[in-house]
């Protein structure tokens, strides 16, 4: 009995093996109708010594058909909104397939960087702002200025914010693809229900409303999604805070000078107070959930937040407002989104280039701009097309500014994330923190 | 058994107590999955935390499963696991039965070598193995994934099933051998055949590892269609908020072959334990 | 079986008449047929184990580019003095020592007592032991993910029961925000998680005993505590030391559960573990070198403790 059972059990797994063999053979076509062009069958990924062109199948019988690799870490409406991309690209240019791969954004470096070591990274990807210089610095990525014949306007046409986090080193690694920054969200229920009209217009304000909405471990005026530098990075900027001087040599007198040690105070005064919501230590209610359940009255985050409620918190009317101003009276923040990069292992080059130069055509700014990314073009950023929620985005990425453009942000970015726990946790004064964080940096600079 | 002369009520009693003590630490904490898989987002950090979902939905199911493709996803880990362990099962029984009965020079130093699989974090290889997956075109293949796993599981199986094969008497092995019959005979019609409950164990074994296996899969696997399930849960989490509710609704669907194969295979599985090298 | 064996005569048969080789071939050829036996399975290990492992070796020693290997430099074993030196690493060592040391004697005790419990005739003995199995057949990302479900900070159900059931608490603990604090949940889950294989390996080893030396010690009238004490211990030793020697190498290489809950050592690095160090350096600091340098000391670490331990429980197995 007990032999006939486990030779039932075996029995199955054949039959399933043998069912899988069969699905591989011939499912492939129901998946290719789902999402055609991000789809294709993975036996034409070129076998790197083998020649390219035993491309088989579904190519069309045109000459000099090329493949473009293009990795990405983008949500589920701008992957939509690309596949459209990919579409209009095709019918432009019929012998070119766009061949995409999405990652998540926590595990997209060590995937680049296992794929770019066995010289089978991606021709063209879009990466993080902050990974621009240091990808380039490993010797990764072209020079666009100098590969990218029509470089120049289109670079004349962007942003400068956004352009020059493609800088290193006397040459051009990208183009910014999207572009984004934080504005202060409110939540106008919470607001409503404690007789408070308006968003707060200052930092002091802002303060002051953050600890009058909060109520013990039931409620908390502010929140923050973590403790590395993107998340207080609207309150340091606007309170007119510096990491590094300008051309980058030193952090001394900046990141622990006296207004970003005001911004790093204020913060970690109101997390004393309980005006600040305790997750930012980890392991709380994130700050989307706690913002639109009404746990968080104010929390500080980007574009994409409009989809995010839509899908999961339909209910849910969200409020925006510029950062609050600081005692200079000016508002800032911090600019985040993605460039557009080309690899150094790019098999055809001018394929990619011609991808490349898409996506940064208007066409395809104003489609990704429906998924909630905020376009790089001032040509495009004129049009009406865009969405209504932009405007505050749009005139917070006036003031906005850039994260230090170094191959070593990221530790930098830790050193300052530690101070800030420093400071949290009671270790040290906001003063002690940044003045140990600053001379770290140096370290860095060097 | 330990405690088998005991037959008193309050003997009983407290055994079952123990043991539903266990069951209930064991299984709340799937419990809190499978409700939160049944709730909409907006519930999913009610307080007080509660069981039973006030609201109850059946969207976080409906959006896994669409999402991408789900369905070949899940075919893909089948298939990747169920090779895998198919040729687990066979290769590290040839090894282990030469290990076990066969006498070769070298015989103690290469078990050793074996061995060494057993001492050495995974990640650690992950970029020499990529190079070497590329070097053999094996990259974006279902072979490259399985390859790297038979590997990465020799060590423990062949160490398992040695031990397996040793507690079967030699009798009827001899008297194979007296008629002249080869190594291969004795290894397949033989040594096999009464191995069952310990190929089971290895093979439980493999299935749960390349069910589960995450950082492979995610570098050696570019090509969309051809991801497996750790590798599409994995993009569930989403940059700016997690969905708990579809994070375990795909967990969820991801658990039940897991609990198929072992609920089939857990007879054989104690027997084959009991015997193998695992018992030490 | 029985068809088998005939089977099994019959080729043998056939085969005695197609060759009669000379007895040195012969014996030649028997140690040829072990290593056609070897083949499959060392080609694979040692492409994809043994070369990697003395590539990444190799790698110990250089400032690796990962992108363009001519362009790294020899550095001897800088890598390893780095590290040694770095408090960051000095923790990440004690908080997987620790682990270890916490999860593995809790395993043990907690398997052997469901062992024993299970060990008797009840009904219902097989839904209990898959039950306790479901979680070693849940994977790691799974079971990690559930925890941070239950030990959030502001609304999970473990400071509910504390605070506003048991009152034990008067404010919501903060377990993943300390780094001290954070090892008490990964703690428990390598417990919760890996007490049912230690059970199914005690389970087997309790069934091998013979019936007839409990009876015997029974008739004798030693109570429960003394058989196991003075019978059945003693009996398990061997697969309490081959548990011990395989939970610790377990409890060493201690990763997703550490990577996850601690948002890779938040804060401030102290919570790390030797493996998501190295993960952290290896791909979030691109210090190939250095990640490589972690892991062979971690190795080296796995390997002395196991031959220790062997060492010195084997010995006393034997008086």
């Amino acid at each position: 009995m007990i032999k006939n059972r486990w030779l039932t059990g075996f029995g199955l797994l054949l039959a399933l093996l043998l069912l899988m063999a069969l699905a591989a053979c011939g499912g492939q076509p129901p998946a290719d109708e789902v999402e055609q062009p991000t789809e294709e069958p993975a036996v034409e990924e070129p076998v790197d010594e083998e020649p390219v062109d035993e491309e088989p199948v579904d190519e069309e019988p045109e000459a000099e058909a090329a493949t473009v690799t293009y990795w990405h870490t983008m949500s589920d409406a701008e992957v939509e909104a690309l596949d459209q991309v990919i579409a209009m690209f095709q019918e432009a240019h019929p012998n070119i397939t766009v061949e995409t791969t999405r990652f998540a954004y926590d595990d997209f470096k060590s995937a680049l960087l296992t794929g770019l070591a066995g010289d089978e990274g991606p021709d063209t990807a879009r990466l993080d702002i902050i990974w621009v210089p240091e990808f380039a610095e490993l010797g990764a990525l072209v020079a666009l200025d100098e590969a990218m014949p029509n470089f120049q306007s289109i670079a004349d046409n962007t942003f400068p914010g956004p352009l020059a986090t493609n800088f290193w080193q006397g040459s051009y690694y990208g183009l910014p693809q999207d572009t984004n920054t934080q504005v202060l969200l409110w939540n106008g229920e919470v607001f409503g229900e404690a007789g408070v009209e308006a968003p707060p217009a200052t930092l002091e304000e802002m303060q002051q409303v953050a600890c009058d909405l909060s109520e013990g471990e039931e409620q908390y005026g502010y929140a923050l999604g973590g403790t590395y530098f993107w998340a207080p990075a609207p309150v340091f900027y606007s309170m007119g805070g510096q990491v590094v001087d300008e051309a980058i040599t030193t952090a001394d007198g900046y990141i622990n000078g006296p207004d970003s040690v005001a911004a790093f105070e204020m913060l970690a005064e109101m997390y004393e107070q309980g005006c600040i919501s305790p997750n930012l230590l980890g392991g709380g209610i994130g700050t989307s959930d706690g913002h639109a359940t009404g746990l968080y009255a104010m929390i500080t985050d980007g574009p994409w937040m409009v989809d995010i409620y839509a899908n999961d918190y339909p209910d849910f009317d969200v409020q925006f407002a510029p950062v609050p101003a600081g005692p200079g009276g000016s508002t800032s923040s911090v600019v985040g989104g993605q460039d557009v990069v080309l690899f150094e292992g790019a098999e055809n080059q001018e394929a990619a280039l011609a991808w490349i130069e898409f996506l940064m055509s208007e066409e395809a700014q104003v489609t990704m701009a429906q998924s909630g990314v905020i376009p790089t073009l001032r040509t495009v950023r004129e049009s009406a097309d865009l969405p209504d929620y932009f405007g505050v985005f749009l005139e917070q990425l006036e003031t906005a500014q850039a994260r230090v453009p170094h191959p070593a942000w990221g530790d930098m970015d830790t050193a300052i994330n530690n101070a800030f726990q420093r400071m949290l946790a009671g270790e040290q004064t906001a003063q002690e923190a940044l003045d140990q964080a600053a001379e770290e940096i140096n370290a860095l600079l060097q | 058994m330990l405690l088998r002369s005991e037959r008193r009520w309050y003997h009983l009693a407290t055994t079952y107590a123990l043991l539903l003590l266990g069951l209930l630490v064991v299984l709340v904490p799937f419990l809190f999955m499978l409700s939160t898989s049944f709730k909409p987002q907006q519930y999913t950090f009610e307080y007080p935390p509660s069981l039973w979902p006030a609201e109850f939905t059946l969207r976080n199911y409906v959006q896994a499963l669409q999402r991408d493709q789900f369905y070949l996803y899940f075919l893909n880990s089948l298939l990747v696991a169920v090779a895998t362990t198919t040729a687990t099962v066979f290769i590290s029984s040839l090894l282990a039965f030469a290990f076990a009965r066969l006498e070769f020079a070298g015989k103690n130093a290469l078990f050793y070598v074996l061995l060494v699989g057993l001492m050495i974090p995974p990640v650690m290889l992950i970029i020499p193995q990529f190079l070497v997956a590329k070097r053999l075109a094996l990259l974006n293949t279902f072979p490259g994934l399985i390859v790297v796993y038979i590997a990465m599981n020799l060590s423990l199986q062949t160490f398992l099933l040695r031990g397996f094969f040793e507690s079967i008497p030699t009798d009827l092995e001899d008297a194979v051998r007296i008629d002249g019959g080869s190594r291969w005979t004795i290894f397949r019609h033989v040594v096999l055949p009464l191995s069952r409950p310990g190929l089971a164990t290895v093979a439980i074994f493999t299935f749960l590892y390349s069910w589960d296996e995450f950082p492979w899969a995610h570098v050696a696997m570019k090509e969309a269609t051809r991801r497996t399930l750790p590798v599409a849960i994995a993009l569930f989490q989403n940059q700016h908020l997690t969905q708990w509710g579809q994070v375990f609704a795909a967990s969820i669907v991801a658990l039940i072959p897991v609990v198929a194969v072992f609920i089939l295979f857990q007879r054989h599985f104690i027997r084959g334990i009991a015997r193998s090298g695992l018992k030490g | 079986m029985a068809e088998a064996t005939s089977h099994v005569q019959q080729t043998s048969k056939q085969r005695q008449e197609l060759s009669l080789p000379a007895r040195a071939q012969r014996r030649l050829s028997r140690q040829g047929v072990a290593y056609l036996f070897l083949l499959p399975g060392f080609l694979i290990f040692g492409l994809f184990v043994i070369y990697p492992m003395l590539y990444s070796l190799r790698i110990s020693f250089y400032d690796w580019n990962v992108i363009d290997a001519a362009r790294s430099t020899f550095v001897g074993l800088d890598n390893y003095r780095t590290f040694v030196n770095d408090p960051i690493f000095q923790r990440a060592v004690l908080n997987t020592v620790s682990y270890a040391a916490i999860t593995v004697p809790a395993q043990i005790v907690f398997a052997l007592v469901a062992a024993i419990l299970l060990d008797q005739p009840l009904r219902g003995r097989t839904f209990f032991r898959v039950a306790y199995y479901l979680p070693v057949i849940t994977s790691w990302v799974i079971v990690t993910l559930i925890f941070e479900f239950l030990f959030n900070s502001q609304a999970g159900f473990i400071n509910y029961l504390l605070r506003d059931v048991l009152r034990l608490v008067d404010a919501r603990v903060r377990w993943l925000a300390d780094p001290i604090l954070v090892m008490v949940p990964i703690n428990l889950l390598g417990i919760w998680k890996g007490v049912g294989w230690s059970m199914v390996i005690l389970l087997a080893a309790l069934q091998a005993i013979p019936d007839e030396f409990m009876e015997a010690a029974a008739v004798d009238g030693a109570t429960p505590w003394q058989r196991l004490r003075h019978v059945v211990l003693p009996l398990l030793r061997p697969t309490l030391v081959f548990l011990l020697v395989v939970l610790v190498i377990g409890g060493l290489n201690v990763y997703i559960s550490g990577l996850l809950l601690t948002d890779g050592g938040q804060p401030q690095g102290r919570s790390h573990f030797i493996l998501t160090l190295m993960y952290a350096e290896t791909f979030d600091r691109l210090n190939f070198g250095g990640g490589a340098a972690i892991s062979y000391f971690l190795t080296a670490l796995v390997f002395v403790v196991s031959v220790v331990q062997l060492r010195l429980l084997r010995r006393r197995v034997e008086y």
